[in-house]
Parts: structure tokens; sequence; C-alpha cells
């Protein structure tokens, strides 16, 4: 997997640089703005670009801003986006786009879920924090609240599909048989009235809609 | 000193003298002369006259009235001193004086002149000019008259009149037949008098603006002519006889002092606007003083009457009445004449008095009394300005400061109260037809001008209290947005890349241990730089120093400047939060300083003084610092004030910057 880094940080970054080679990576650019990250991007054709949502100069949105617009020129291109804090508007809007990632920091120290993740949007795939999906899922937000109706355990699965696992991803992570895992979810997607889909992108972009049409709409 | 200038002094000390020598003539004549009250009020008319006379001579050189003045003076006096003269020198002190037949002559003969001076003053008022070209003709028939007259009673063939029958006359007579003359010039004299008033008359209907004015000052005392004249003829046919020459004599002086004064304020435009407030003044005490002594005659006489002579009670009801009905009986007077002389100032008055009371019962706004002075004096244009003490600042009823000084053609007429500035009227210039009006609305709503000038002020200091208070919320979330940031980027940013260096360190330990030890020293080394950072961090939110007090806080705050800072304080512990206060006051102020002020030394100081925390940062700096330009400083003012204390900035070239603040502290 080839990588771009933009990050202002230098110890961060070059943390980050180390982290990917550590995992047999080769990262191809590292940057400390947003400025320069198009043309970069586009010269060196990356698998994933890894930035930060907050850069100079104004330290606001400039790392999403850039995301945006890398996806909008390179669709196929993955973007892991990561951040001090959450922010789930934004995390939303760019990940139902798919090849898309949404990360807080503190999330690097996990090593393997990390670069699994990375691998995941790499492909193609979704990767959003759990701690946003946490938020989506939050109970107690309407009584007609559909999630009401799902068991603890189907609530685990719901939370994993929507930051991006497979099935395989989640019987692992819930030390659980795919089977399993396969039976939780049919019945989540059933609760919830999702139409089934082998796509495992696919379901999570049908998961979040869902989540984020129900907070909005309560 | 020109030829004319001389000449008008010469006039005047000439009549001044003849006044003098008269009055000591008079007191030589003794029984003989006239009672002393006369000689004062005809004292007083010479100096009227002698004195405008002089001043419209200095300040309108080449103007007749001047000149007509002072003729008046001399005239009055030459004739006063003729008949002192005549009264010592032939019957006090028979033979003492010479020539005292032509003393009596004067006397006799002279004073249809005064009534000459007076027409042709009617005549040419106030430009000096005659009305019209037509007016040559009318003015020579006058002068022809009175001079025909003159003539005729300085030939007379006939004695002259008592006492002085049987002295002889210093002239030849004329023929008897020329005495058909008589009546000619004494028709022609009196068609002289009303061609005066006529002229006045005819002036006045054209007259516009200022000219109107001095008219009406000439007419306003011009009136007491008929009024002596009826008034003597009354006392002709009511022939009592014994005191009526003495009232006759007492009207006139007042009348030959009376109108050279007017005659002078008009010409000379003092105060010439009063006209109008005099007139109606004089009109409603006038009428008032009828009344009441009306009223009170008719009770005296009819509890007189039915009570017999000698009770005290009629007069004491008569007082009560009078006393009683003085003041709504004045209200009443004035707002008759007030209605039937000037509708302008009676329905401005109307409204004004309504709108206070709408104001007192709650139904007006004070700030309507700017529409109010537009609609009652008709001036769409007009506006207020309300002064602000405080900021000596002018403002609009919004209390947005506004400009006082207008380019557009609007004059200004200040409104005060009790001698301080309230603010200022702008206004169309004057309808010079409606003097003084202005004025008086304006004083008519001098309260309602002071309630609303209060309110805007109130209203700025609101607006500046509430937007001190946005500043300070905003303040405080800048202030939380920061050690966000900076925790987020700084001390959690730290954490995370030590935590990949571990990771890494994690990752070497398999390949080789000695690079794996390396990065775990450069970890550590981060942790360090990382405690430190959160060590500024927490200085930030507040310094832990503030907990040994104020002083060492301080002092550690000088220790940490690029440049020498003095430290003047004791130990005295104030409350925490004043405490806090004065730290960051005094750590923004010393930041400033280091930051802008170029200066070399810098000395902080906190003391106790009057019952408040008095911090100072002074400089040696270039000076320049304003509350007004960059927020640092409003920033601290803001503090300040949140603590109810106030911020002083002194700032200049010479002595750079002193901050200082006053934290009250029980």
């Amino acid at each position: 997997m080839r990588v771009v880094i933009a990050e202002d940080q230098v110890l961060l970054r070059e943390g980050l640089a180390r982290l990917f080679e550590d995992g047999g990576h080769e990262v191809v650019a590292s940057l400390a703005d947003a400025e320069h990250l198009l043309p970069t991007v586009a010269g060196h054709r990356p698998d994933l670009v890894v930035l930060d949502v907050r850069m100079p100069p104004s330290f606001t949105d400039e790392g999403a801003r850039a995301a945006k617009q890398i996806k909008e020129q390179h669709p196929e291109l993955g973007v892991l986006v990561l951040s001090q804090h959450i922010e789930t508007a934004h995390a939303v809007e760019l990940v139902t786009q798919g090849g898309f990632g949404y990360l807080l920091k503190n999330r690097v120290l996990d090593v393997g879920a990390f670069l699994a993740a990375a691998e995941r949007v790499a492909t193609g795939g979704s990767a959003l924090d759990p701690q946003v999906v946490a938020s989506l899922v939050s109970p107690g937000r309407a009584k007609e609240d559909p999630l009401a109706a799902l068991s603890a355990r189907e609530r685990e699965v719901l939370e994993l599909m929507a930051e991006g696992l497979t099935n395989a991803g989640i019987a692992k992570r819930l030390v659980l048989s795919e089977r399993t895992v396969e039976a939780h979810v049919r019945s989540v997607l059933m609760k919830l009235s999702i139409p089934e889909s082998g796509d495992a992108h696919r379901r999570v972009l049908a998961v979040l809609a869902h989540l984020t049409a129900a907070q909005i709409q309560y | 000193m020109g030829k004319s200038s001389l000449g008008r002094w010469v006039v005047a000390a000439a009549a001044v003298t003849f006044g003098a020598l008269a009055v000591v003539l008079n007191a030589l004549a003794g029984s003989h002369g006239e009672p002393a009250w006369q000689w004062v009020l005809a004292g007083a008319a010479v100096l009227a006259s002698s004195g405008v006379g002089l001043l419209v001579a200095i300040r309108r050189p080449g103007h007749p009235i001047g000149w007509l003045l002072l003729a008046n003076a001399f005239l009055l006096t030459t004739i006063g001193f003729a008949q002192a003269y005549a009264a010592y020198a032939l019957q006090e002190q028979p033979g003492a004086l010479p020539g005292p037949e032509w003393a009596v002559l004067w006397d006799q003969s002279a004073w249809p002149l005064l009534f000459a001076v007076l027409i042709a003053i009617a005549f040419v008022f106030p430009d000096g000019r005659l009305p019209s070209p037509r007016w040559r003709r009318v003015a020579f028939g006058a002068a022809a008259s009175f001079a025909a007259f003159l003539v005729l009673s300085f030939f007379d063939p006939e004695p002259f009149e008592a006492p002085y029958e049987r002295v002889d006359r210093p002239l030849p007579g004329l023929p008897e037949m020329l005495g058909v003359l008589w009546p000619l010039a004494l028709l022609g004299m009196v068609a002289s008098l009303f061609a005066g008033a006529q002229a006045v008359r005819v002036r006045f209907r054209r007259a516009r603006g200022i000219e109107r004015l001095q008219l009406r000052w000439l007419a306003y005392t011009a009136v007491l002519v008929p009024a002596t004249l009826i008034v003597c003829l009354a006392g002709t046919l009511a022939a009592d006889g014994v005191e009526q020459k003495d009232v006759f004599n007492a009207l006139f002086f007042f009348m030959l002092g009376a109108i050279p004064t007017s005659v002078g304020v008009a010409v000379l435009r003092y105060r010439l606007y009063a006209i109008d407030r005099v007139i109606n003044r004089t009109l409603v005490y006038g009428v008032l003083t009828l009344l009441l002594a009306g009223a009170y005659a008719a009770t005296t006489l009819v509890l007189g009457t039915a009570l017999g002579s000698g009770s005290a009670w009629p007069t004491a009801a008569a007082t009560l009445l009078v006393s009683v009905a003085f003041r709504p009986l004045r209200v009443r007077v004035q707002d008759a004449v007030d209605r039937r002389f000037n509708r302008a100032r009676y329905e401005a008055r109307r409204q004004i008095v309504r709108f206070l009371d709408d104001l007192r019962a709650g139904r007006a706004a004070p700030e309507a009394v700017e529409p109010l002075l537009r609609e009652v004096l008709s001036d769409p244009r007009l506006e207020l300005r309300f002064f602000l003490p405080e900021s000596e600042l002018y403002v609009d009823g919004h209390g947005y400061p506004a400009g006082h000084q207008p380019d557009d053609g609007r004059v200004r007429t200040p409104v005060t109260r009790a001698g301080l500035p309230l603010g200022m009227v702008l206004h169309s210039p004057i309808d010079e037809n409606r003097p003084g009006l202005l004025d008086e609305v304006v004083e008519g709503a001098g309260l309602a001008i002071e309630i609303a000038r209060l309110r805007v002020e109130l209203r700025r200091q609101l607006d500046e209290v509430d937007a001190s208070r946005a500043r300070i919320v905003s303040a405080g979330y800048q202030e939380r947005r920061r050690l966000e940031r900076d925790l987020h980027d700084g001390a959690q940013q730290r954490l995370i890349s030590i935590g990949l260096a571990l990771r890494h360190a994690q990752h070497e330990l398999a390949v080789s241990p000695e690079e794996a030890s390396d990065s775990i020293d450069g970890a550590v080394t981060e942790i360090d730089v990382a405690i430190e950072e959160l060590q500024e961090l927490a200085r930030g939110v507040r310094p832990a120093q503030l907990d040994a007090g104020l002083t060492p806080a301080l002092r550690e705050l000088a220790a940490r400047a690029p440049l020498p800072v003095q430290v003047k304080a004791n130990e005295e512990r104030f409350p925490q939060e004043i405490e806090a206060a004065a730290y960051f006051i005094a750590s923004e102020g010393l930041t400033n300083a280091v930051k802008h002020s170029e200066a070399r030394q810098v000395t902080l100081s906190a003391e106790r003084l009057n019952g408040k925390l008095t911090v100072s940062i002074s400089d040696d700096g270039i000076g320049g610092a304003s509350a007004t330009r960059g927020s640092g400083l409003r920033g601290l003012a803001d503090r300040a004030a949140a603590h109810g204390g106030k911020l002083a900035i002194e700032s200049n070239p010479d002595c750079g910057t002193v901050l200082t603040a006053e934290l009250p502290c029980v």
C-alpha cells in the first residue's frame, strides 16, 4: 500500500510514517499542510491519503475540505481523516461516499486495528470511529426509536457494521462464529427494515443513512 | 476724532451742562422753582435722550436719529435752564442776572420744537430716510408749520404768560393782522403729528423682520404721545385744575425719556427681539392692574356701604379677594393677551403644556419632544442634540454621536438648564417675524429635553454594559477555544506521538534492542516536554503562584519577562478573584509593554489605595496606547469593569505608558 501523509505536527507525522513502514507499507510523501496535497496526490497516485482535520493556516477544517476535494477528483482513492475530536457532521457526510475513513487520532496506538481500517479504506471500504458510531446509536433518542427493539448483542453488531467492519471482522472482534454474526446482521437489518446486501460497504451506507436519518428526524 | 464726532460730544456736553445749571438755578429760585420730582423726571429724560443720542451718533455716525435725540436733549435742558433762569432772575433775586426776558421768551416759545423733534424721528425712523420721496412734501409742510408757529410766538405782540405778564418782550411784535396765521400754523402742527403717526403705520405695514421689530419698539413708547394728550384733555375737561399740570408734566417727561430709549434700542438693535415680550408683559400687567384695582375698589365700596364706614372688614375682604384672584387672573389675562396678539406663542404654549401633562401621565415618551418642537416651530429640519458630560459628546435621540455644527444653513441654539448644557437645537434660521418663540418653546420643553437627555445617557451606558458583557463572554469563549486547541494540538498530539514512538520501539525490540532503547529515550524526553507544556498551559488558566499571593505571582511574572521589571508590592492579601484579575491585568499589560512599547524598563505595582487594589504597569517606552485601538486594552478594561473597577490609560511619547486599574475590595 502506497501512502501519502499530511500532518502539521512533525513528531506525529514521523510517527505515522514509521507506523506504516513498520507495517510493511510505503510512505511516498509526507506533508506539513493541505496546500500542496492535491498536486502531490495527483503526482504520486497513492492508494491511501492519511490527513489531519486541522492544519495550517487557520486550524479549522482545512483537512476536511482537502479530503472532500481529493474524493471529488480521485473517487477511487482511499482517504483517511484523523481528528483530535469528534465532529459527526463531517464524518458522516464523507463516510457515506465509501473509500473513506474517519478516526480519532488516538486510534493509531492500536496499531493492528488502525492498519486494518487503513487497508479497508484503501480498498474502497469504510472506517467510522466507534465514538462517532456511539453518538449515532446512543439510546434515549425517541420513544419510537427502532434501535430500542435491538438486543444488546445486535446493537454491538450494528455498531461494528457502522464502523465499516465485514462479517468476518465483526466475528473476530466479538469472538463469535461468522454464522452467528450473519444471523445477528440479518435480524438487525430486518428490525430496521434495511434491505439485505452482500456488499459490506453498501451495508454500511444503508446503516448510516438509517441512523443519521433517524437522528435528524428525532 | 472727526469734526462731526466732536460736534456730537459738544452738543451732549452742552445739554448736560445746561441741565446742571438749570438744576442749580432752580434750587436757587427756591419756592419759585418747579418741584424737585419734576426735575428728577426731566433729568432722567435728558440723560436718556442725550446718552442714547450720543450712543447712536457714535455707533451709527451719519444717522440722523442720533442728532435728533441730541437735539431733543439740548432743547429740553435749554428750556429747563431758561425756566429756572427766569424764575431766579425775575422772581427770587430780581435784577441779579442779565437778560431774563430772553429766558422767558425761550421758555414760553421754544416748546413746539420738542414735538418737532419727535415728529422728525417718526418721519425718518428707523433707517434715517423718509418713507418715500413723496413724503418730502409732507416733511416740508411740517417744517413750515413749525417755523411759522415759532416765528409767530417769538414775535408775538401779546404779553408773556403768567407769571411774567409784566416783563417786556425783547423782540418787536408782528402786525396784528398776521394773527390770522395762528390757527393755520397750529393746524399744520397737529396735522404733522398725525403725519408722523401715519409715517410709522406706512412703514410698519411694509416692514419685514428686523425693521418691523424696530417699529414695534417705537410704537410701544409712541403710544405715550396720544396717552399724554388724552390725559391732558381729560384733566382740562375735569376742570379740577389743581394737579392737572403736574400730571401732564410727569407724563410728558416720562414720554420724553421713554421714546428716546426705545428709539435707541431699536436703532442699536440691542435686545431688539425682546419687544414682543415687553409689550406682552406691559399689556398683561396693565390689564391685570386695572382689573385688580377695579375689583378692590368695587369690593371696598360695596362692603363699605353695607357695613358702614370705619369697619376694617371691607379692606381686609378686598385685599383677600385681590390676593386670591391674582394668580388665576394672571393666567387668564396672559392667555387672552397671547390669544389676541401672539397666536403662534399661544398655540405653542398650549401644545407644550399638553405634552408635559401627557409626559407626567405616562402617555408620551420624553423622546417625543423632538417631533413636538418640529411641529410647534413648523421646522421639519429641526433636530435635537443631547450633550453627554461624561464623554463630552453630542448625540442624537438614539444615542449615536452626531454632528452639532451643521453646514446646511441650519442654526444652533444651545439648551441649558440651571446653567448646565443640556444640548443643542439645530434649526432653520428663525423667522424674523416670530422672534423669541424658539427660546420660549425650548425653555418650556426644558424638562422633557432633560429627561430625554438622561434617558439617552442611560441607554448609552446600558449599551456599553451590554457590549462589555458580550466582550467578556466572547473573550471567555476565545480563551476556552485557545485552551482546547492547546490541549488538542499540543499535549494530546504529543502524547499520541509518544505512543507511536513506543509502538515503534516495540516493533524494533524484535529486530534491534539498542535502537528500541533509543526510541524509548526519545519518548521519555517527549514526556518531559509534554509535562512542561501542560505546566505552561495551567499557568495560563490560573498561575499556581497566586496561591501564595499576588506579590509572589507578580515576582514570578517579572522574572520570566525578557526585560528588567521592577515589582512594587507588599505582602497584603486580597480576595482570590480580585488577585486573579489584578494578576491578569498586570500580565497582559506587561505583555503589551514588551510587545509594543519598546520600553527598557517596566514597573509593576500593586497596593491598596482608598479601599481599592490599585495595579499599575508603567513603562518608559514610546507611548501611543489607547483603549480604542486594539482589543487587548479594552479586554483589560472589561475585566476591570467586571469587578466594578476601572482602567485608566495614560500614554504619550514623553513618559511612556501607564496603565492603572482600580479594583474595589472591601
